[in-house]
C-alpha cells in the first residue's frame, strides 16, 4: 500500500491536486456513483425486478426524509435518545461500580468474574423477549436492555483498568505515604476511569443497537416505533429514511465522544475509521 | 496446585451456587409465579423438555443455517473489498464515504427493510448476517492490510513480486492474525443479528420461538431459549476463531 501511495505521488502531473483535494474529489465521485447506480437500479427494478420491487429513488427518499424531519422526527428522536442516555449512564455507572469491586478485591473477582464472563455471550439483544415480559412495553425496559448492553462491555473494560495500575505508581504512591482511601482516591479510580471511558465509547454502539432492536420489537415510541409503523403500511421511502436517521444519530454520537475522548485522554485515542 | 484448584475451581463454583441459591430464595421468598421468575429448577426442566422436541432442533437449524450462509457471504465479500481498499489508493478514496456512511446505519436498523423486499424467508436474514459481516471485515482487513509492516512490503518488491503478488502473499498473510480476531468478533454480530431479524419477521428459528414464548408468557421457555442462543453464540465464535487461527495464524 505505502509503495503503491508512494508511487502515484511520484508521477509528474502538470497541476499537482494537494492530497486533500484528490481525497475530496475521489470521495464525492464515489458517493455519486453510488447514488446514480441506486437511481438506475431503482428505475430498472420498478419495471418488475424481482424480489427487490420496491425500491425508491434517492430523490424519493430525500423527500421522505425533509418531510419527517419538519414532522415527527425530533419527538421520535427525543424519546430514543432519552432511552438511550439514561440506559448508558445506568450501565457505565454500575460497571464502573462492580468493576471496581472485582477488579480490586481478589476473592470478589475469582467468584463472580466467571459468572459475568458466562452471562456476556448472551447479548442485550437476547433480552428483550425476558425483558418484556418483566418490565412491559414502556420506556424501564428499553433502559434496562441498553444498561445491560452497555454493562456488558464497560465491565471488561472497568476490571481491566482497576487492575492495571503501573506497579511504580503503586509503590510511589505508599512510598509518599498515602493511606489506603488516598490511593484509591488519587491513583486506583482514575486509572479506572480512563479505561471505563474508552469502554463507554465502544459500548456506544451496542447500546444503541440494543435501543433499535428495543423499539422495534417493543414499539410504543422513538425511531424504531416510528420504523415498524411505516414498514407494516410499506412505505418503502419513508423506511429507508428512517435508517437514514439512525445512521446519522449513531454517526454524530460517535463523532461527539470521539472528540471529547481525544480531549480527556489524548494518549489512548484510536480512532475507528477507514481511512486514516 | 491447591491454589489452583481454590480460585479457578472452588470459588467458581461458590460464585454460581450463591446466583442460584440467590434465584431460589427470591422466588421462593416472594412467591413469584413462573410467569414473573420461574426457579432455576424448571428452567432446567424447561431445557430438558425442549431438547427432546423436534421444533426445537427445526428452529436451531434453521437459525444456524442463516448464519453460517449470511457470514460466508459476508467474510469473503468483506475480505475482498477490504484487500481493495488497503491495496489501492483511488479504490480506498473513492468508497471511503460510503463505507463510512453505511457503516453506521446498525444492521438491526435494515431489519424491517429485508422483510419488505424479502419477506419472511431465510434470503432476508442471509442478507442481513451478510451486511453485518461485511462491515466488521471491511474496516479491519482494510486497518490490517494499512498496518503491515512497510519492511515486507520493500522485500516482497525487492524479490520481484507484483502488486497481485504483493497483496495476496506478503500482505494478506501478515494481517491474518488481524483477520482471525475480526471474523471472531463479526461471528458474534452475525449470530446476533439472525436473533434479532428473527424477533420481527421469521417463520422459524430461534429468535422466533422466544418472541413466541414471551406473547404467551411462558417465561421458563424464554430463558431457556436465551441460554441456548448464548451457548450457541459462544460456541460459534470460539469455533470460528479456533479455526481462523489455525488455518491463518498457526501456518
Amino acid at each position: 500500500m505505502v509503495a503503491v501511495a508512494e508511487a502515484t505521488a511520484a508521477t509528474p502531473r502538470a497541476p499537482r491536486l494537494g492530497p486533500h483535494a484528490t481525497a475530496w474529489i475521489l470521495g464525492s465521485l464515489g458517493a455519486l456513483l453510488a447514488l446514480a447506480a441506486w437511481t438506475l437500479l431503482s428505475q430498472w427494478l420498478a419495471t418488475g425486478g424481482g424480489v427487490i420491487n420496491r425500491l425508491p429513488p434517492p430523490a424519493k427518499v430525500a423527500r421522505e426524509l425533509v418531510q419527517y424531519a419538519a414532522g415527527d422526527l425530533g419527538r421520535d428522536l427525543a424519546f430514543s435518545l432519552r432511552v438511550f442516555v439514561i440506559g448508558w449512564l445506568v450501565g457505565a455507572a454500575s460497571a464502573t461500580v462492580c468493576g471496581l469491586l472485582l477488579g480490586r478485591v481478589a476473592w470478589a473477582g475469582r467468584i463472580f468474574l466467571p459468572i459475568v464472563e458466562a452471562i456476556r455471550p448472551v447479548s442485550s439483544i437476547a433480552w428483550v423477549p425476558l425483558s418484556v415480559v418483566w418490565f412491559g412495553f414502556g420506556l424501564t425496559s428499553k433502559i434496562f436492555l441498553v444498561a445491560l448492553a452497555v454493562f456488558l462491555v464497560v465491565i471488561v473494560y472497568a476490571v481491566d483498568g482497576s487492575r492495571r495500575i503501573p506497579a511504580d505508581l503503586a509503590r510511589t504512591a505508599t512510598m509518599l505515604g498515602m493511606n489506603g482511601w488516598q490511593r484509591f482516591r488519587s491513583l486506583i479510580l482514575p486509572g479506572t476511569l480512563t479505561e471505563v471511558l474508552i469502554g463507554s465509547r465502544v459500548a456506544l454502539m451496542a447500546g444503541w443497537g440494543t435501543v433499535i432492536v428495543a423499539e422495534l420489537v417493543a414499539a410504543d415510541s422513538g425511531l424504531g416505533a416510528h420504523l415498524i409503523a411505516v414498514q407494516q403500511s410499506y412505505d418503502v421511502p419513508d423506511v429507508m429514511a428512517t435508517m437514514a436517521c439512525f445512521g446519522v444519530a449513531g454517526l454524530l454520537m460517535n463523532a461527539l465522544f470521539s472528540a471529547l475522548e481525544r480531549r480527556l485522554v489524548p494518549w489512548r485515542h484510536d480512532s475507528g475509521d477507514v481511512a486514516q | 496446585m491447591i491454589g489452583f484448584v481454590r480460585n479457578r475451581v472452588l470459588l467458581p463454583v461458590v460464585g454460581v451456587l450463591t446466583v442460584l441459591a440467590v434465584w431460589e430464595a427470591t422466588v421462593v421468598f416472594y412467591r413469584l409465579p413462573p410467569i414473573v421468575l420461574p426457579s432455576p429448577w424448571a428452567v432446567a426442566a424447561t431445557l430438558a423438555d425442549l431438547v427432546g422436541t423436534y421444533a426445537f432442533w427445526r428452529d436451531v437449524a434453521v437459525s444456524l443455517y442463516e448464519f453460517v450462509a449470511g457470514y460466508a457471504i459476508g467474510v469473503v465479500l468483506g475480505v475482498a473489498v477490504g484487500l481493495l481498499i488497503g491495496e489501492w489508493r483511488v479504490f480506498r478514496l473513492t468508497v471511503t464515504p460510503v463505507v463510512e456512511s453505511l457503516r453506521f446505519i446498525v444492521p438491526f436498523a435494515w431489519i424491517p427493510l429485508t422483510i419488505l423486499w424479502f419477506g419472511t424467508s431465510f434470503t432476508g436474514k442471509i442478507v442481513l448476517v451478510a451486511y453485518a459481516v461485511f462491515f466488521v471485515m471491511v474496516v479491519s482487513t482494510a486497518r490490517a492490510i494499512a498496518h503491515v509492516e512497510p519492511t515486507l512490503t520493500r522485500v516482497g518488491t525487492m524479490l520481484g513480486m507484483g502488486p497481485w503478488q504483493l497483496a495476496l502473499r506478503v500482505h494478506l498473510r501478515a494481517a491474518a492474525p488481524t483477520l482471525a480476531s475480526a471474523a471472531r468478533a463479526a461471528a458474534a454480530i452475525g449470530w446476533i443479528a439472525v436473533v434479532a431479524a428473527e424477533y420481527i419477521g421469521a417463520s422459524a428459528g430461534l429468535g422466533l420461538m422466544i418472541t413466541n414464548a414471551a406473547t404467551s408468557l411462558a417465561t421458563p421457555v424464554v430463558i431457556a431459549g436465551m441460554i441456548v442462543i448464548g451457548l450457541i453464540g459462544a460456541g460459534v465464535s470460539a469455533l470460528i476463531g479456533w479455526l481462523a487461527r489455525r488455518q491463518l495464524v498457526d501456518r
